[in-house]
């Protein structure tokens, strides 16, 4: 999806856990999610600590998209 | 030097007995009340029923929760499933007796998913190593109420008890065969074999939560750095399974004692290679875990002075990201890699087979392509619930026709593409 996107012309942002695989399958903009089971949150933090990390990874996402790239790129969220 | 004796008592019939139960002239007889009595022992436990399966009857099992072969320590330190049934003594030394040919199969309404076919005849039977056993089929149902990790829970060590039961009848029983694994240390084995290439097998464990988990002398391998561990102890059930979703990939309880990676390991050892040991990693659901502990796969391979490794993946998806990571890693440090994986590409089998690849992996074994489709014809007899085969992995609704007959992928049938090769397809 990442790929047909970009195809036509809009850059994507691919939030995922295991980047290695954004990487092989050719994302050109990749943000760290959390976990597999739970990449835009945590169980185990509380409700405002868990809106917290959300909000870095859009922000990073955001800010990603903004950003020109000539490689496939890793942005890693700052918490 | 470590020693294990497995002696084997060849089991060719598993009979319901009225008196106790026993093993004589290789029937195992099997009283139901006894078995229900120790699966009742646990309050979380309501209802217990045991059947019979033998190989080639007209029977499904499903869905099918672990099975376990019946083993009983009778020389050296420790029990069978340490941390779980026995204590936690290091294992893998002196003498256990196995009921060679028998199985504990569990079942009944598993928490979420209701996974895994084993068929007794018919095609579905050509795909499952567990249509070759005689198994004592335990059908077991939870109170009502009870949470889903405390429901595999005892079921899990429901599964143990029974299977200890069963292997304690044969700890006077003269076996038909002795077979011994003798392990050096790599001070021993190097001196031994200086001109033999250095083999050790990195084995990855399924770890990604409830239903996806093992465990290693009753430690969740998801809470585990990787390590070594020598590959007499896994015949003593030092590695249980406490996972089923997807059963063709998993490795049951069965599959760790039995691991014919670690045994034909050995049938080489000092012949072809010098197998210096075991190393085991696990596969968790946090990119961190996975660079940390493939991070360590290959820090040990290389402590360990290896040559090779051969890597066995459990499971398929995100670990094959783990897998990919060990074998780069590992090739990284000079290390040559053997990768033993099964695929899942498509019906048509035209799919890329891994969601993740490295030009490093060049060296793959595969247990089969999972989502072949398979047509199983109905059984006259289904121990456990039928009504689940449309919601299964490698189900589809309706999947059932008028006639009875059920399509499925093959993924759903217990052990068909196991990662280990403990299982029947083969490009030959």
């Amino acid at each position: 999806m990442v790929k047909e996107i970009e195809r036509a012309g809009l850059p994507v942002v691919h939030i995922c856990t295991v980047t290695p695989i954004s990487m092989t399958v050719g994302a050109n903009r990749i943000v760290p999610a959390i976990a597999i089971p739970h990449p835009l949150g945590n169980p185990a933090l509380t409700m405002e600590e868990e809106k917290h990390i959300r909000r870095k990874i859009v922000e990073t996402a955001l800010e990603a998209l903004e950003t020109e790239v000539d490689d496939q790129t890793i942005f890693d969220v700052k918490y | 030097m470590k020693k294990l004796e497995l002696g084997n008592i060849l089991i060719h019939d598993v009979q319901f007995s009225n008196e106790g139960s026993k093993v004589e002239n290789g029937v195992l007889y099997v009283n139901k009340e006894e078995i229900c009595k120790i699966a009742l022992e646990d309050e979380n436990i309501a209802s217990c029923e045991v059947f019979l399966a033998r190989p080639g009857e007209s029977v499904r099992i499903t869905p099918v929760k672990d099975v376990i072969e019946p083993r009983v320590k009778v020389e050296g330190k420790g029990g069978i499933f340490p941390g779980w049934i026995a204590k936690v003594d290091t294992v893998g030394e002196g003498r256990t007796h196995v009921l060679k040919g028998a199985a504990v199969v569990t079942t009944g309404k598993i928490v979420g998913f209701q996974e895994g076919i084993i068929d007794m005849s018919g095609p579905g039977a050509d795909y499952t190593p567990f249509s070759k056993t005689m198994n004592v089929v335990v059908k077991m149902e939870p109170v009502e109420g009870l949470k889903q990790h405390e429901h595999e829970y005892a079921l899990r060590i429901a599964g143990f008890k029974i299977a200890c039961f069963l292997g304690e009848l044969g700890r006077n029983v003269t076996p038909d065969e002795v077979k011994t694994y003798e392990f050096d240390n790599i001070v021993e084995s190097a001196a031994k074999y200086p001109n033999l290439p250095r083999v050790a097998y990195v084995q990855m464990l399924q770890s990604q939560g409830l239903l996806h988990d093992t465990y290693v002398y009753g430690v969740d391998a998801k809470k585990t750095l990787t390590t070594i561990i020598t590959p007499t102890e896994v015949m003593d059930g030092a590695i249980v399974s406490g996972n089923c979703v997807s059963s063709c990939d998993k490795n049951p309880t069965y599959v760790h004692m039995n691991n014919p990676v670690v045994t034909d390991l050995f049938e080489q050892h000092g012949k072809t290679l010098n197998f210096v040991g075991m190393i085991i990693t696990n596969e968790n659901v946090y990119l961190a875990d996975k660079e940390r502990s493939s991070n360590w796969s290959a820090k040990l391979a290389k402590y360990l002075g290896c040559d090779g490794v051969i890597i066995s993946q459990e499971g398929f998806g995100n670990p094959d990201t783990d897998l990919i990571m060990n074998t780069k890693k590992i090739e990284a440090e000079g290390i040559k890699t053997v990768i033993i994986t099964d695929e899942y590409a498509g019906r048509d089998g035209k799919s890329q087979s891994l969601a993740d690849a490295d030009p490093s992996a060049d060296a793959v074994v595969t247990g089969g392509n999972a989502n072949q489709v398979i047509v199983l014809p109905p059984m006259e007899t289904v121990y456990g619930h039928l009504e689940f085969v449309d919601t299964i992995a490698g189900g589809s609704a309706n999947n059932i026709d008028a006639h009875g007959n059920i399509t499925v992928e093959i993924q759903a049938i217990t052990g068909a593409t196991n990662e280990t090769g403990f299982n029947y397809l083969s490009a030959r």
